[in-house]
């Protein structure tokens, strides 16, 4: 913090208008004060302000006298130079400024309140006294004061137009938010350069005064009122409704630079797909491929590989074919593979082939293999495969013999997954639970929920069950989640119900407990629920899970609605 | 001394089969064992940081008490534990609730009870389950009740009450009643300054101008007044009230004004009296005297008994802590009750009132909680006629700024809160075989 107030101080220093010898021996005074004051010579240093100060520079002296003596603890040492100089200068503003910050640092609150009386009544319609009092108490976090001085300056001012700053920080420092709101939205009227303040200032809001912080930025008129929504959405975790706030700019309210300040911090937040639809709106204004490869990049990591597709199309029209190679290929080629458009990808790799190295063709044949398996064509990604090299492939060569119901293989493949996804943890926990080596059924199974059918996929597992005994209470609540997903309540009560009943000490038994009560309350079987909550926290007292079944108890004795 | 914690027994197995004989043997055995092992066993709840869920474990003694069943409360033994018979339905309960409970045999509960004796300690027979009435409307207004979080939380039972049952039912088949957030001045809190817009402001109001003219009365001051009259009936027969945040400066404002217009005009249509100040009644209220009231109906102040004045910015003190004092639980049991908790400062939370100044307390009111160096205090109890009475300041110990609109404080999230241990003693205190105060 030092460092960085002395930088400024030079910096002040250099922009002074070079000219005569009293202002180059003021310099040197000044440079010499910074040097030893930034080397810790703190009694030399002290000499030096002082010297400052003899050569006219009161201010710059001051300052200094005060961070040196704040260094030695010795702050009263400040007053009786600072004295003199008010003699000189009583209406100074910075002298004013350390009088009030030194007397408070040493707890002399009455004395501070005196000083602060008598800049007012040399300065009688000046702001400054209120504006520099109130932002120290509000830094402070001595609010109530604060609030004080402020209905002061409305009563001798007139107004706290001057002060809109002040009071908007003083409304978010007593939580009174739906007021910050207000005062900041006046205060960005005039200055606009404040909108990273009255974002800072309004994020602590929670619960339902965001929603009232948000509707007074969103009734205002000014374009710095949607882009402190857009930011405050964002941090809020609620990037697409900041999106929402920013995209009704336009390019008249420097909309672009907001557009682009939002798409990186979504980026940076990993919401995707706002950063996506701002990026979009960039594109859209002035086109770019290298923005359009961003887009498609986005909406890959948010999920929507189709919108991916799109964008790249856009930069594939006005890239150098390196750069397609370089840039779009890699995403295209994910993107159709997470859509099952395998021979859409594999056209693509092949037209490229002649100029990627052997590591990247393989890596395009493991996703073109997935592509396939997503397609319900194992035979395909086997042979697709064939381009990979066995390591490489290890993992996807795993997951096709679990689709063939080779569990064996699958182990080994499995030993080592670059990606702990929920599927993958679902995978190993069944090949670890069971000593079969192999099963049709379960492969099946798997294999129609890549494929996305879920009803074929729960319907699988269930008549796996049977198959696997060792691993049918875990093979039954996979079906159970899968049946929850499809909102298929009463399929997945029937499921839970049986690991209850027959499985009773399995490890899923808990959480069938747990799901059995959850679905109940859903249906508004509230007694059902309790009976299933209770019977968890008492059958199960050492589960992970005994302290959700309390929470859903306790929702369902205060009459809670399920969500 | 240290105690295991228990956990829920498994059913025990008795594997495979036994020859006829035997078996009569060891089922005689096994009873023999279980008889005298029930005869031993107590339940201890502590009331310490060992305590895991000290909200809920107000309840488990209430539900104890509701069966029947035998409670003490050790005053200033570890936080204030309860000792509890070791029955299936307490374990059950605590197990479901997940309050801490630890096994005590007869030789340690008589070594804990002969360092009760030797200490600044005491063993307080709990009788029966109090009969509690929380008076609030039927309809919710925009913030909560922490008494009613409170007893949900802790599943204890109780009868919502309002102003017709005041008025009209027998209030004595209630040990304790509750106050929170009412304004008995019938001002409405003075809210009329910031929300008279505002569609629930609307809809109190006219509810209680309805329920104002059900009853005769001309206006809602003259209803509320006549309702806090009827509350002080209540205590002067023995009752027992609880109040906090704003029920309770303005129930002894209204006590004080039986006949004399303290209201606004925005209230009843009538300025206040000019003279009201002079004209308040102090020898019939509980707590304060010598008050002087906000005359300005602009200013959202009721009268200087708040210390804080959070809804007047230019007076709004800043919060700080607060600390309970300890009493001696032989001496002064009924206080010892009321602050038993496993903390002794605790942070202050903001109401419409927060505290209570000092220079208008009553001779004669024990202060049970203090900010020190503070011209207020937060915590207080009285006896009146029969009854007695305790307000505690502030609106939820959980949420120190809490605002109009602000979401219900989770109690699942502060199981353990010092705040609201203060009104669940306060709860059980009513419950309590009377002992005679020996100062």
């Amino acid at each position: 913090m030092l460092r960085l107030v002395l930088a400024v101080a030079a910096a002040a220093m250099v922009v002074l208008p070079p000219g005569h010898a009293c202002a180059q021996a003021q310099n040197a005074n000044l440079n010499r004060a910074l040097d030893l004051e930034q080397a810790g010579k703190w009694k030399e240093a002290i000499v030096a302000w002082r010297a400052v100060i003899a050569s006219g520079e009161g201010a710059q002296g001051l300052l200094g006298l005060e961070r040196v003596f704040g260094q030695l603890a010795q702050d009263d040492s400040v007053l009786p130079p600072l004295d003199s100089l008010l003699e000189r200068k009583p209406e100074d503003r910075v002298l004013r400024g350390v009088q009030l910050r030194v007397l408070r640092s040493l707890g002399r609150d009455s004395l501070a309140r005196a000083a602060f009386d008598e800049w007012v009544r040399l300065v009688p319609r000046d702001p400054s006294p209120f504006r520099e009092f109130a932002g120290q108490l509000l830094n402070d976090g001595r609010t109530a004061l604060a609030d004080t001085i402020l209905q002061q300056a409305t009563l001798a001012l007139g107004s706290t137009k001057a002060l809109t700053i002040e009071v908007a920080q003083l409304r978010s420092a007593l939580g009174l938010w739906n007021a910050a709101a207000v005062e900041w939205v006046k205060a960005l009227r005039s200055e606009s350069y404040l909108e990273q303040a009255a974002a800072y200032s309004l994020f602590p809001a929670t619960g339902v005064h965001r929603d009232s912080v948000r509707a007074v930025l969103r009734d205002a008129t000014q374009a710095g009122a949607k882009k402190v929504l857009g930011t405050l959405e964002l941090q809020w975790g609620a990037a697409r409704d900041g999106w929402r706030a920013l995209s009704t700019l336009t390019v008249a309210d420097s909309a672009y630079e907001s557009w682009k300040d939002f798409a990186e911090d979504a980026e940076h937040q990993g919401a995707w797909l706002a950063a996506r639809d701002a990026l979009a709106a960039m594109i859209k204004e002035r086109p770019n491929a290298t923005l359009a490869v961003r887009a498609a990049s986005a909406a890959m990591s948010g999920g929507e590989p189709a919108s991916a597709l799109d964008f790249l199309s856009v930069a594939r029209r006005v890239l150098q074919p390196f750069q397609v190679r370089l840039q779009v290929l890699p995403i295209e080629v994910r993107a159709l593979a997470s859509l099952g458009r395998a021979a859409e990808a594999e056209r693509l790799v092949r037209e490229s082939s002649e100029f990627l190295d052997l590591s990247t063709r393989q890596s395009y044949s493991r996703q073109i293999a997935w592509g396939w398996i997503r397609a319900g064509a194992v035979d395909k990604a086997r042979a697709a495969l064939g381009d990979a090299s066995s390591d490489d492939a290890e993992e996807v060569t795993a997951w096709i013999a679990l689709y063939d119901g080779d569990f064996k293989k699958a182990r080994v493949g499995l030993r080592r997954p670059q990606d702990a996804t929920a599927d993958v943890v679902t995978v190993i926990s069944l090949l670890g639970r069971t000593s079969a080596d192999s099963a049709r059924g379960v492969g099946a199974a798997f294999l129609a929920l890549a494929r996305g059918d879920s009803a074929q996929a729960a319907a699988r597992f269930e008549r796996a069950a049977d198959e696997i005994s060792d691993a049918a209470p875990l093979l039954l609540a996979i079906a159970a989640r899968v049946q929850t997903a499809r909102r298929q309540d009463a399929a997945a009560i029937t499921l839970w119900q049986r690991i209850v009943q027959r499985y009773a000490a399995a490890p899923e038994a808990a959480e069938a407990d747990l799901e059995w009560g959850r679905s109940l309350r859903k249906r508004g079987d509230l007694a059902g629920a309790t009976e299933r909550f209770e019977h968890l926290i008492l059958s199960y007292p050492q589960s992970a899970l005994v302290p959700q079944a309390r929470r859903e108890l306790d929702a369902v004795r205060s009459g809670a609605s399920a969500t | 001394m240290r105690l295991s914690c228990i956990h829920l027994p498994r059913r025990p197995s008795l594997g495979a089969p036994i020859a006829r004989g035997a078996r009569a043997a060891a089922l005689l055995l096994m009873l023999a064992s279980a008889t005298s092992s029930l005869a031993a066993q107590h339940l201890l709840v502590p009331m310490d940081d060992a305590q895991k869920n000290h909200l809920k474990a107000y309840g488990l003694a209430f539900t104890a008490l509701k069966l029947g069943n035998r409670v003490e409360w050790f005053l200033n033994f570890r936080g204030g534990s309860f000792l509890m018979s070791d029955d299936p339905a307490t374990r059950r309960k605590a197990a479901l609730d997940g309050i801490s409970i630890e096994t005590m045999d007869e030789a340690t509960l008589i070594q804990v009870r002969r360092d009760i004796a030797a200490n600044n300690m005491d063993a307080i027979s709990l009788e029966k389950a109090p009969r509690i009435a929380i008076y609030a409307p039927a309809k919710s207004p925009p913030w909560d009740d922490a008494v009613t979080m409170a007893l949900k939380y802790a599943g204890i039972e109780y009868t919502q009450i309002w102003d017709d049952e005041v008025l009209k039912s027998d209030l004595s088949k209630f040990d304790w009643i509750h106050l929170h957030h009412e304004d008995f001045t019938g001002q409405m809190n003075k809210l009329y300054l910031g929300f008279r817009d505002a569609p629930w402001f609307l809809e109190q109001r006219d509810r209680d101008m309805a329920t104002a003219q059900r009853n005769g009365f001309a206006s809602i001051p003259a209803l509320k007044k006549t309702v806090a009259a009827r509350l002080r009936d209540f205590v002067e027969k023995g009752g027992f009230l609880f109040a906090m945040c704003g029920a309770t400066d303005t129930i002894e404002l209204a006590m004080a004004a039986q006949g004399v217009d303290i209201a606004g005009p925005f209230s009843d249509g009538t300025p206040m009296d000019p003279d009201a100040d002079a004209k308040l009644d102090w020898l019939h209220t509980f707590a304060f005297q010598s008050v002087h009231l906000e005359m300005s109906a602009g200013v959202n102040s009721m009268s200087d008994i708040d210390g804080h004045q959070v809804n007047v910015p230019a007076r709004r003190a800043p919060l700080g802590q607060f600390t309970i004092f300890n009493f001696s639980a032989k001496f002064d049991p009924v206080a010892s009750m009321l602050v038993q908790n496993h903390r002794n400062v605790i942070p202050d939370f903001y109401g419409v009132t927060t505290s209570f100044t000092r220079s208008t307390l009553k001779p004669g009111v024990t202060i049970l909680a203090t900010e020190d160096g503070a011209p207020w205090v937060k915590y207080l109890h009285g006896d009146y006629g029969k009854g007695s009475w305790t307000y505690l300041g502030g609106h939820d110990p959980e949420d120190p700024q809490h605002n109009i609109g602000a979401l219900p404080t989770d109690l699942g999230l502060h199981p353990n809160s010092p705040g609201y241990r203060l009104i669940l003693n306060n709860v059980l205190f009513p419950a309590a075989k009377k002992k005679p105060l020996k100062t």
